[in-house]
């Protein structure tokens, strides 16, 4: 939900569905995103062959300051995965709200660790459209203050 | 290889070095419920599990539990410690609250879990960037001595997780530098029923992905990848791990 919204405040409409099948990359919208699904993609692997290409080819692309950002980041969600997994937290409630229309078109509610997070009920479902129009423009609003 | 990156070829931002050590040295020093030895030996665990032959025949299995066997490792933890820290390590994503349950019952205490996880999470992703850059792993520290302090905070409660947490207001008396908002992500205060886990996350989160302040500003990048770019690596990472979160 974090990049639809980073993108939306950015003026950009992304695919998410790079997400879940890496051949949607090129059709990401994002900037370099194949080469950066293949690094994730490695560095979750057991393939140290494949590490090494996946690193080179962003060594080449994004530079020695893009691979060790981008390694940080995957190195902290491997981390971030592995709390919420292991501490069987629920979704927070907004955020089931908010990403409703994103779980169902990633298929995420498939994931074994969806059943630590109780079903919306009616009120959320039916608030759900409304609040996904409405919160991007307001964080972008926040954003512009912030700025200022 | 100690916590330096001298010799990798390119330059690695001070922050990550620093944090790294710092976690370093929080590993080595008792904690809430296990001692600095023990906290290095779940550190060892965790380094094992990578190439755990049960681990690897249960990763490949519908069923985790049709696959029987003993991990491969240094096993010098308890039977349950030893089976969260690799089954957290290797297929976190398919653990459920019925094998909470069994690795509770088979006599892990709720703080020492919620430390275990801590402790495996820190080696997981400090092992994993020095992995993605391609540098050998640090050494494991030298345990210091000491007694854990057995600290648990009066405040936590039940709050829908498996683990009591801290409720979902701003942080207060010895936990008030835990998180300085109104309230926090359920996965911020996941781990607060030992609260130097939560500040190890916020040390390693700050170098690693975006400080506190910078996360909310959804705008934020780092000077290498945009934050659209850091949020696509995180959404994939996520659903590789089957990490619904």
């Amino acid at each position: 939900m974090l990049l639809r919204v980073s993108s939306e405040l950015q003026g950009h409409k992304v695919d998410l569905a790079a997400i879940t099948d890496p051949k949607a990359a090129d059709a990401s919208g994002i900037p370099q995103a194949g080469v950066l699904i293949a690094f994730a993609d490695a560095v979750v692997g057991r393939d140290d062959g494949e590490l090494g290409r996946a690193r080179e080819a962003v060594l080449d692309d994004l530079g020695a300051v893009g691979l060790v950002d981008a390694a940080a980041v995957a190195s902290n969600f491997e981390r971030m995965v592995r709390i919420a997994d292991g501490c069987g937290i629920p979704l927070d409630p907004p955020i089931v709200v908010l990403s409703e229309d994103v779980r169902d078109d990633l298929g995420l509610d498939q994931f074994a660790s969806a059943a630590s997070t109780p079903g919306q009920g009616f009120l959320g479902r039916s608030l759900g459209p409304v609040l996904r129009a409405v919160v991007p423009r307001l964080l972008r609003i926040a954003g512009s203050f912030r700025r200022s | 290889m100690g916590v330096d990156f001298a010799n990798v070829g390119f330059p690695v931002r001070e922050d990550l070095r620093e944090s790294h050590r710092e976690a370093w040295r929080r590993l080595a020093s008792p904690g809430s419920w296990w001692s600095g030895g023990e906290r290095v030996a779940i550190a060892a665990e965790v380094r094992a599990a990578r190439d755990c032959a049960l681990c690897t025949a249960r990763k490949g299995a519908l069923s985790q539990s049709a696959v029987t066997g003993v991990h491969d490792g240094p096993g010098e933890l308890p039977g349950a410690a030893i089976e969260v820290i690799h089954r957290l390590t290797t297929d976190s994503g398919r653990l459920s609250k019925s094998w909470f349950d069994r690795v509770r019952a088979d006599g892990l205490d709720e703080g020492a879990y919620v430390e275990i996880v801590g402790v495996t999470v820190t080696v997981v992703s400090i092992d994993s960037f020095c992995r993605g850059i391609g540098v050998p792993l640090h050494d494991l520290p030298e345990p210091l001595e000491g007694e854990p302090s057995r600290y648990r905070p009066a405040a936590a409660c039940d709050d829908g997780a498996w683990v009591p947490m801290l409720p979902n207001r701003r942080a207060r008396g010895d936990e008030a530098d835990l998180w300085t908002t109104l309230g926090t992500g359920n996965v911020i205060r996941a781990m607060s029923l030992v609260p130097d886990e939560v500040r190890t996350l916020n040390l390693l989160s700050a170098s690693h992905y975006l400080s506190m302040e910078q996360m909310t500003d959804l705008r934020k990048g780092r000077e290498g990848i945009t934050r659209q770019q850091i949020e696509l690596l995180a959404g994939r990472i996520s659903a590789l791990n089957q990490c619904f979160y």
